[in-house]
């Protein structure tokens, strides 16, 4: 039992870093319809920024993911403007041959500035201790994840199912003509939806480095995982990923711990059965 | 645009024969020009024809019935594997050994349409990156039989109609390959064309009326698969015979999604797409690597977002316009 | 028409190549020596390459160009990752059209399986810097390795490991050709020193949480456990998570290969490692003269001091066989006599004295028992505590 406990434990923790670093690209491919490859180029630069304040400037690990969001954000908007643009209508393999294509670059320029080795991203004495949970001991920085996906998942379903932005964003998704039309402006709204998920995968980035360390083939390496993720809770479903993420996490962390040799037959034979079961996803929207 | 292209298949069917015709004497000249300019990188280009082939074989499967896949290297590693594997145990005839290849990788194409079929789109693509992943730690795991992560080694193949050795210069190995190509590239010209190929093009295009023809998609898509299989183990087979060793590599993610981006860089929907866009794509590689081994990904990155900016329909469809607006004839039957 | 431009396109790419590689190749003179060293230099693995680089070039920043008369000419080839089929091209290439009469490099078992059948059609000698499988030493008698072998740097930690208070081992490995090589070793050479391996896992090659395997490693209460995984991230996340879930803290004692704890990981791995036992063939902190020099070198040759490791020594004394070659073969290529020139060949390395062995032409050095501790100056580095000189590979002992 209490290993069950411990398991869950760290399978939750596994599933919601994995949540946050998703559900940004859940939301491009989902709302606007673009395979981004290279949203996990942005959760690397994220990390690098934060990696970069921490160890270099000395900041605070709230400065850090602060510095760290804003920057990505700031480095993606040029690249929204002169390429995503040009790809928001264009075919997906269009779409997937830009994006790795960018993700290639962002790979060779971090390997330049940065160098081929890992980052570590200073954690705060806080969430560095571990903290005794009664039958079990977990690192402080687990809860913390923890608790920054709860936020991420209820901010992201009350700022589109609730606000005006969401509203307009619902509209420009199911209808960008009629909401043009009805004088919504869908330029911006996409512009901002897209930098909202930037900012999530920088985010994301910082915030599970602990578990997918920081370095320049961070992008490629977990490019898979990532996809699979949202495919199988079904893009632009904020509950989809979520419940997504905490079943792949489940078993991704179960398999390990029963059969370690076959874990990834467990993973890759999941997501098989889960697609042919939902082949829109767990939550996908039917088109 | 499904029933133009029914029309154009009824259409007289010389004029595109002899355009095959000329089209394979072009790639056959290409192909000897390369072995008298580049004699001494003939192993370079055997790989690059054995990738060719694989990249034709996605080209069946993403450019005429539209499916999307990112784990086309599976069919190609069950073909290599299977060469491989043959070879080992005594059956060392380059020909047979293709056989076995293109047979285990149409197996192998059975499989996994059958599974990729169930589903569209994107969780279609994640279905497809799980059974090559789910291949890939197959073979790893059966390290008895694959060599694991070593490598499967130790092949002799038996020297082509017993005399052409497949020896350092990698003469015989490379004009094998060309003939290989040559008879897989004619065979696929008249699938692509016949009316099976069309009613996959129109599946592409417009599945509802196709459906509403009569005609159950399922079978016809999974026949494309099985074919495309056959093709992606040929090539599989090509790459063991002219390597002798066979490594996981030949079952990745990775090859299948380099096997891509040079498809919808060559252009998909033309099998000569693949063909430039794996050649292009390789020798670009092979250059800047030589020049910069340290940095040259940022440069094969840069060029892949200029083709999507630029040559937004690959370089065949590029190829197409200018030879359209030349001889204003615009030959893009099907589209 | 489309077959037309086909073809053209097909042509001037080639004429592109053929005029990259005529650049490259132009600078030839009769009596330069061309050696072609094949690594990652792009890649998941650059890390690895750069080392290769920056060994080969402290041997000729201190050894000068020129030997016995003839100048050396390194040509560098990039292999990203280990794709049999790539290297044979490569090195087809490199001995055909490039002509050199020195083959270098090669980090991955296979790439380096794909080549070894080329060396006697092409005369050319292969000295491996890195790629550790024993089995690539029977499939050519052109080889010669500078490397290690993981049977050759685990078999000491046995007794190391057993000596230090620990009976019952839990070992754990990433699951493919290295790691099932460490495995099989340490379990034999612990059963040797009277203790027991109670429980082996072999985990994907791409596993990044490691909480469920050090829940297992608890539940098998086993009072040591050894780790092999391939350096980089998963590297990180093992260490880290040994010490997050407290594993450390309860006593249990973790031994490991060398490969653990590169230096160029130490700094991330920081105070996770601390303590940490591994064994290995070379540490960069290692105290000798030689080594001093050779760090010297090598880190300006690689330009940040912290990227240095392993792979950078097996360069450097690769280059030294490389010029022994030479030297014995007058500067003719005769691949033979070259390999036969520098069996038994002994010589002071940076890691300390080591001879290639006659017969199984491997290298025969020391492996050092090491712990992660803190230098002089703060940095983490792997202190050497006890030393096993001579020892060879027991993988290719028969």
């Amino acid at each position: 039992m209490q290993t069950a406990l411990s398991i869950a434990m760290d399978a939750f923790a596994y599933g919601m870093a994995l949540f946050i670093i998703c559900i940004g690209l859940s939301l491009t491919m989902g709302l606007m319809r673009v395979v981004n490859l290279a949203h996990g180029a942005f959760a690397m630069i994220g990390g690098y920024i934060a990696s970069w304040a921490g160890r270099d400037l000395g900041l605070g690990y709230g400065f850090g993911i602060a510095l760290a969001v804003i920057g990505t954000v700031l480095i993606a908007i040029p690249l929204e403007r002169l390429l995503y643009r040009r790809i928001y209508d264009r075919s997906e393999l269009s779409q997937v041959l830009m994006t790795i294509g960018i993700t290639f670059c962002i790979i060779g320029i971090t390997n330049y500035i940065f160098g081929p080795t890992l980052k570590t991203i200073p954690l705060p004495a806080e969430l560095a201790q571990p903290v005794d949970l009664g039958f079990r001991s977990i690192a402080g920085h687990r809860l913390f994840v923890i608790a920054s996906g709860l936020v991420v998942a209820g901010g992201l379903w009350f700022l589109i199912e609730r606000t005006g932005f969401g509203i307009h964003l619902r509209a420009a998704v199911e209808n960008a003509g009629m909401a043009r039309t009805l004088g919504i402006r869908t330029e911006i709204i996409y512009a901002l939806s897209f930098a909202l998920a930037i900012a999530l995968s920088a985010f994301g980035g910082v915030v599970g480095a602990e578990f997918l360390p920081i370095e320049p083939y961070y992008a490629l390496r977990y490019m898979v995982t990532f996809l699979v993720v949202v495919s199988v809770g079904g893009a632009g479903s904020i509950p989809g990923a979520l419940a997504a993420c905490l079943l792949l996490g489940a078993i991704d962390v179960t398999g390990r711990y029963l059969v370690p040799d076959f874990g990834n037959f467990f993973f890759y034979l999941a997501v098989i059965l889960v697609v042919c079961a939902f082949p829109r996803g767990l939550m996908g929207r039917a088109h | 645009m499904a029933n133009a292209t029914l029309q154009s298949a009824a259409a007289p069917r010389l004029r595109p024969l002899g355009r095959d015709l000329i089209g394979l004497a072009l790639i056959a000249l290409a192909g000897l020009s390369g072995y008298w300019l580049f004699p001494d990188n003939l192993a370079f280009l055997t790989r690059v024809i054995s990738v060719a082939l694989l990249v034709l074989s996605l080209d069946l499967v993403v450019g005429y019935c539209g499916i999307a896949s990112l784990g086309q290297a599976a069919l190609y590693g069950a073909g290599a594997y299977a060469a491989g594997i043959a070879c080992i145990n005594g059956i060392t005839d380059p020909i047979l050994l293709i056989l076995i290849g293109a047979v285990a990788g149409a197996v192998t194409g059975l499989f996994t349409g059958a599974v990729m079929l169930r589903a569209h789109g994107l969780p279609q693509l994640v279905l497809s990156i799980a059974l090559v992943q789910l291949l890939h730690e197959a073979a790893n795991k059966a390290s008895w039989l694959t060599g694991g992560s070593d490598g499967l080694s130790g092949m002799a193949p038996a020297p082509l109609f017993g005399v052409f050795e497949f020896d350092l210069w990698g003469r015989s190995a490379y004009l094998f390959g060309l003939c290989l190509l040559l008879v897989v590239f004619a065979v696929l010209s008249l699938i692509v064309r016949s009316p099976f190929g069309m009613v996959c093009r129109g599946l592409k295009e417009d599945p509802l009326r196709i459906s509403a023809l009569g005609i159950y998609a399922f079978p016809v898509l999974l026949k494309m698969f099985v074919i495309s299989g056959a093709v992606a183990g040929t090539g599989g087979a090509l790459a063991a015979i002219a390597t002798q060793v066979v490594g996981l590599d030949s079952v990745s993610f990775e090859l299948s999604a380099n096997a891509l981006v040079m498809l919808v860089l060559g252009g998909i929907g033309h099998l000569y797409g693949a063909l430039i866009g794996t050649v292009i794509f390789m020798a670009l590689e092979h250059t800047v690597a030589a020049i910069n081994p340290f940095h040259w990904m940022t440069l094969v990155g840069a060029v892949l977002i200029a083709i999507v900016l630029f040559a937004p329909r690959g370089l065949s469809g590029t190829l197409d316009q200018i030879a359209a607006l030349l001889t204003r004839r615009g030959g893009r039957a099907g589209r | 028409m489309n077959g037309t431009s086909f073809g053209r396109l097909l042509r001037s790419g080639a004429l592109a190549l053929a005029g990259t590689l005529a650049t490259l190749s132009g600078a030839a003179f009769a009596d330069t020596i061309k050696v072609g060293i094949i690594g990652p230099f792009s890649g998941p693995f650059a890390l690895q390459g750069k080392n290769f680089q920056a060994g080969a070039e402290a041997w000729l920043a201190q050894n000068g160009k020129t030997v016995a008369g003839h100048d050396i000419e390194l040509v560098y080839r990039d292999l990203p990752t280990a794709n049999p089929q790539q290297a044979r091209a490569l090195a087809q290439e490199l001995i055909v059209k490039d002509k050199v009469q020195y083959l270098g490099g090669v980090y991955f078992t296979p790439d380096a399986m794909a080549i070894t059948p080329l060396l006697k059609q092409g005369n050319v000698p292969l000295v491996i810097f890195n790629a550790a499988t024993s089995a690539i030493m029977n499939s050519s008698p052109l080889v010669v390795r500078t490397s290690f072998t993981l049977p050759q740097t685990t078999t000491p930690l046995g007794k190391a490991a057993v000596e230090r208070g620990a009976k019952k081992f839990v070992s754990i490995v990433s699951d493919y050709g290295p790691g099932v090589d460490a495995e099989g070793a340490f379990k034999k050479a612990i059963t040797a020193a009277g203790g027991e391996v109670v429980e082996s896992i072999r985990i994907p090659l791409n596993t990044t949480e490691f909480s469920p395997i050090m829940q297992r490693i608890r539940d098998s209460g086993a009072e040591g456990a050894f780790a092999f995984l391939p350096s980089g991230p998963p590297t990180l996340g093992f260490v880290k998570a040994f010490s997050d879930t407290g594993l450390k803290k309860a006593g249990v004692k973790l031994f490991a290969p060398g490969d653990l704890t590169q230096e160029s990981d130490l700094p991330a791995l920081g105070e996770a490692a601390d303590g940490l036992i591994t064994s290995f063939h070379y540490a960069v902190s290692h105290d000798s003269e030689v080594n001093k020099r050779f760090v010297a070198a090598a880190e300006k040759a690689i330009g940040a001091p912290d990227l240095l490791s392993f792979p950078a020594v097996g360069a450097y004394d690769g280059m030294f066989v490389i010029s022994k070659m030479i030297a014995a073969t007058a500067g003719k290529q005769d691949a033979e006599k070259a390999v036969e020139a520098v069996k038994g060949l002994g010589w002071e390395s940076p890691r300390g004295p080591v001879k290639i062995d006659p017969e199984t032409r491997h290298i025969t050095q020391t492996i050092y028992l090491r712990e992660v501790a803190k230098d002089a100056q703060g940095r983490w580095i792997n202190k050497e505590i006890a030393s096993f000189p001579e020892q060879g590979d027991p993988g290719l002992a028969k």
